[in-house]
Parts: structure tokens; sequence; C-alpha cells
């Protein structure tokens, strides 16, 4: 349990908040490649503010606050040019740094732009999405995490969901529900609309450990059957603070993305590329496929036949920001007070006006996170269950996806790889 | 619904609310409106006040006193 006060202060995302401060060190993934290659500019919303983000003829990014420091008109609205974005109402410009570098009904001597900065945050591209840090300067480095860099297969699923993001998040670091929601809840599913369910997300848990490190916390299992020398023990898989969860095995590598949209809306996003380890032969992709993964049937009622339905079933119904005055944690749950913790202590760091977990400010070329081979010992079946059972199965690649893991099973087979 | 406030120019908001003319120059009685406008590096209050009807721009204009000379 939380007081009030505590889980208050542990769910604001707001500016001026200790938490919405720690929250703005870090870059989110804030539109698709080919959203804006398709129309240059586009609103966003990212921890409670409103964006104008744009892509400029020469292929930079920039992002603004959407309010035109004019008269307020939106800036999302604007014309994108080559010297910046034009507002639509006045044509003031304002330039990737925020720089007001025209104001064309002010006469030259009584132009006053360099009063009026927008106040720009920074934006880059990466494996398929646009980035930005909207925090104070100087921005760190944007993290090349291994999902986004590597080679292989891509696609990206997502929703948005209504709900705050630490519920989303303590899910990472909550082992145990995995038997339950994707094991036995999943059976019952499949037994009412005539499916089987995967047999290895039923396996009982025996242990569960947490380990923090440099990026956030590494989740640990020991499933019944197995051992402290099975990579679900000796590797596990890590929640990258304070937004992703990076998972995989059989050749399927993900980072799970919960961006704080605004308080109570999350966009959650399953990176996802696939890539054999043996046997891969690698297809090109001009563009990143993106697709919407269902939330709610026509009812109303959440949809549950899917590992990631289940997920967001249970984040979404335990309330827009879940009331942590009255819930009951068991010895079980050790993660999420732990992550917990993790939050409060960035909250501390960030107010003595240190960098907090997870800041890079040198350059690299790609940061390897911890992650199983072989996940739940499933061996390969585990892709195909990924494929069939999780949000693959909605997407448009899932032939494709599907031909890649059945197709480097053959290769390593017949000897040719 | 008013929108929030601009936290971008809270500083500029807090020079107007410190800034704006207090009182009518004619009549002394405090203005209907004051408007603030920037022209180059000058601010601007465009008053107007509705117990005399005396309207006209009042410019802060600091310590020094700004002149200008004819082009020579
Ligand atoms: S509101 Fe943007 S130029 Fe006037
Ligand atoms: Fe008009
Ligand atoms: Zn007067």
């Amino acid at each position: 349990m939380l007081t009030a006060e505590q889980n208050d202060e542990l769910t604001q995302v707001d500016a001026g908040t200790p938490m919405g401060e720690v929250l703005r060190r870090y870059w989110y993934p804030v539109a698709f490649t080919r959203e804006l290659a398709e129309f240059p500019v586009k609103r966003v919303e990212l921890l409670g503010e409103f964006f104008a983000l744009w892509r400029s003829p020469s292929g930079r990014y920039g992002i603004v606050p959407e309010a035109c420091p004019h008269r307020k008109a939106s800036l999302a609205y604007g014309v994108v040019e080559s010297n910046g974005l034009r507002c639509p109402y006045h044509g003031w410009v304002f330039d990737e740094a925020g720089a007001c570098v025209d104001q064309p009904a002010e006469r030259d001597d009584t132009r006053f732009g360099d009063r009026v900065s927008a106040q720009a945050g920074v934006a880059e591209e990466m494996g398929g999405l646009v980035w930005a840090y909207v925090g104070p300067a100087p921005a760190p480095r944007l993290p090349r995490f291994d999902t986004y860099v590597m080679e292989g297969f891509r696609d990206i699923g997502w929703a948005d969901l209504p709900c705050n993001y630490v519920q989303i998040m303590e899910n990472a670091v909550d082992p145990h529900h995995v038997e339950w929601l994707h094991g036995r809840y999943f059976q019952f599913i499949g037994r009412h609309e005539g499916f089987t369910s995967p047999a290895s997300f039923a396996k009982k848990h025996q242990k569960v450990g947490f380990t923090p490190f440099e990026w956030g916390i590494i989740k640990r299992r020991v499933l019944e059957g197995a051992s402290e020398e099975n990579d679900d023990w000796k590797v596990g898989h890590p929640l990258v603070f304070p937004y992703n969860m990076r998972v995989g095995g059989g050749g399927v590598h993900q980072m799970q993305i919960r961006v704080p949209i605004n308080r109570t809306t999350t966009r959650f996003m399953l990176y996802t590329v696939h890539r054999p380890d043996e046997g891969y032969e690698h297809v090109e992709q001009p563009v990143v496929p993106d697709y919407r993964i269902p939330v709610v049937d026509a009812d109303g009622r959440h949809v549950v036949n899917y590992v990631e339905g289940q997920d967001i079933m249970a984040w979404v119904t335990q309330g827009a920001i879940t009331d942590r005055t009255t819930e009951h944690l068991g010895r079980s749950d050790i993660g999420v007070a732990m992550l917990r913790k993790m939050f409060r202590e960035q909250m501390d760091r960030v107010a003595r006006g240190e960098d907090p977990l997870g800041t890079i400010r040198e350059e690299h070329e790609r940061i390897d996170l911890p992650c199983e081979k072989d996940k739940f010992h499933a061996g390969a079946q585990f892709a195909l269950d990924f494929c069939d059972m999780g949000s693959t199965r909605f997407s448009p690649m899932l032939d494709a996806i599907k031909k890649i893991h059945v197709s480097a099973a053959e290769r390593v087979a017949s000897g040719s790889s | 619904m008013q929108a929030p406030p601009d936290r971008r120019f809270a500083a500029d908001a807090e020079a107007h609310r410190r800034d704006a003319p207090r009182h009518c120059p004619a009549c002394g009685a405090p203005p209907a409106i004051a408007t603030e406008f920037w022209e180059g590096t000058a601010r601007r209050f465009y008053c107007s006040c509705s117990a005399c009807g005396w309207t006209g721009e009042i410019t802060p204009t600091g310590d020094v006193a700004v002149g200008h000379e004819p082009e020579h």
C-alpha cells in the first residue's frame, strides 16, 4: 500500500511535479517515421503537453510546443518550409532550435523575434520511429538499444490505453502474472473459444528474482522443470527504466514501450524484430509497418484471446490511476516495491540536479540489453506461439514473419546456413 | 475554457502584472484596459480610461533617455 500522497507523486507526469521532471529527462517515440513522410507535420501529445513535430524538406526533425508564442494558434497546422515551421495564422517562422526567424507583419525595426523563442525540444529518427526529447538542455544522447538498430524484420503493434503508465510498468516486474493471466486464464478462454493456449505460458514459478542494473531492473524466474542454469534465471530480461521492457526469445526481439501521453493515457507499442539466430536471410523493408492491436470489442469488452490483450485488460481494469491506498501486496510483489523505490530515487536525483538512471551522454553505436534466448525453456516453439498467440496475429506481416522463422529453421535443418 | 498559462512565458506575464499602468494619466482612475504590445525592444501599453475617456500609449523607458540623430 501507499499513502494517497505517495500514489499521487508516483503517477504524476506534468511539468513541475517531481515525477514529471524525471520523465522529462528521457527520449520518447512520438511518431512513426512513415507518418511524417506521408505528411510532414504532426500534433503530438507527450507528458500531458501538446507539441508540433515536423520534418524539414532536408530530412531534419523539429519539435516545439504547439501554441504559437504570438497569439497561440496551433503550430501543428503549420507550413513546413526550408527554414522552419511557419505558423498558419500570421506567418511567424520557428526553426529547429525554436528561434523565431520571421515576423512578416512587423517592420524591420519593430521585430522582436529574439524575445519569443518557442523553446524547442530535439527530435531524431531511429528504427522507423521519430524520437523526441523535451526536457532541459543539454539533451542526453538517444539510447540506441539493440532492438531499434539490429538487423531483422520489423513491425510495430500499438494501442492507446486509458490508464496511467506506472501500473503498466509495475506489470514488467511481476513475473507471477504470466502463469495466471497468460496461463490459467488463457486456458479458460481457449476452452470456451475452441483453441489451445500455449502450454509453456502456464508453467509454475518456483522462484523469482530482481537485480537493479544500469538500465533498470533485470527480472528472473525459475519455472517448474528448470533450474538456475536456464536462461529464464541466468539471463532474465529487463525493465528498461522508466517506460520500457525488453523481451524476446527464439529469434524474436521486442521492446515493449509505454509512453506516458498524459496522466491517464499511455501509448503502448510492441516494437518487434524477427531475427532467428541461425538461418536468417535478410528481407529489406522500405518502411517499418505499424498496426493497431485490438483493445475492446464492439460491446466494449476487452479482447482477451491474445497475450497482450490479457495484459491490457488487467492494466486498464485496475483503474485510470489505480488506487494504491487499498491494494494488498504480498511477498510475490516484491519487484513492484523495488520499482517504486527506483522511481522515488530518481526524483531525488533529479531534484539534486543529477542525471537519472539510464541517461547516456556518450556517443555510442548500440546498447545490448540482457534477454533470454531460450524463453520458458520452450525452444523454437516460443517464436510460433508468439506469432499465433500474441499481438503479431493482428500484424499485416504475419505471413511474412512466420515464413522467416520457418525457412530459417529449414535452412538450419538442411545444413545450408 | 481558458487554456492553462504557457509556462514558457511566465516571466513575461509576471513583468506585465508588475508594470501595467495602474492610473490614468489624465484623471488618476484605474485604466479600463491596458494592452501590452512589443515594438523592437520597447514594451508599450495601449491604455484607455472609461472615467474620463483618455486613450493613449504609455511606454516605460528606464533610466536612459534615447534620442536620435537624423542621417548625416
Ligand atoms: S498566432 Fe502564430 S503567427 Fe500569429
Ligand atoms: Fe480571416
Ligand atoms: Zn482617466
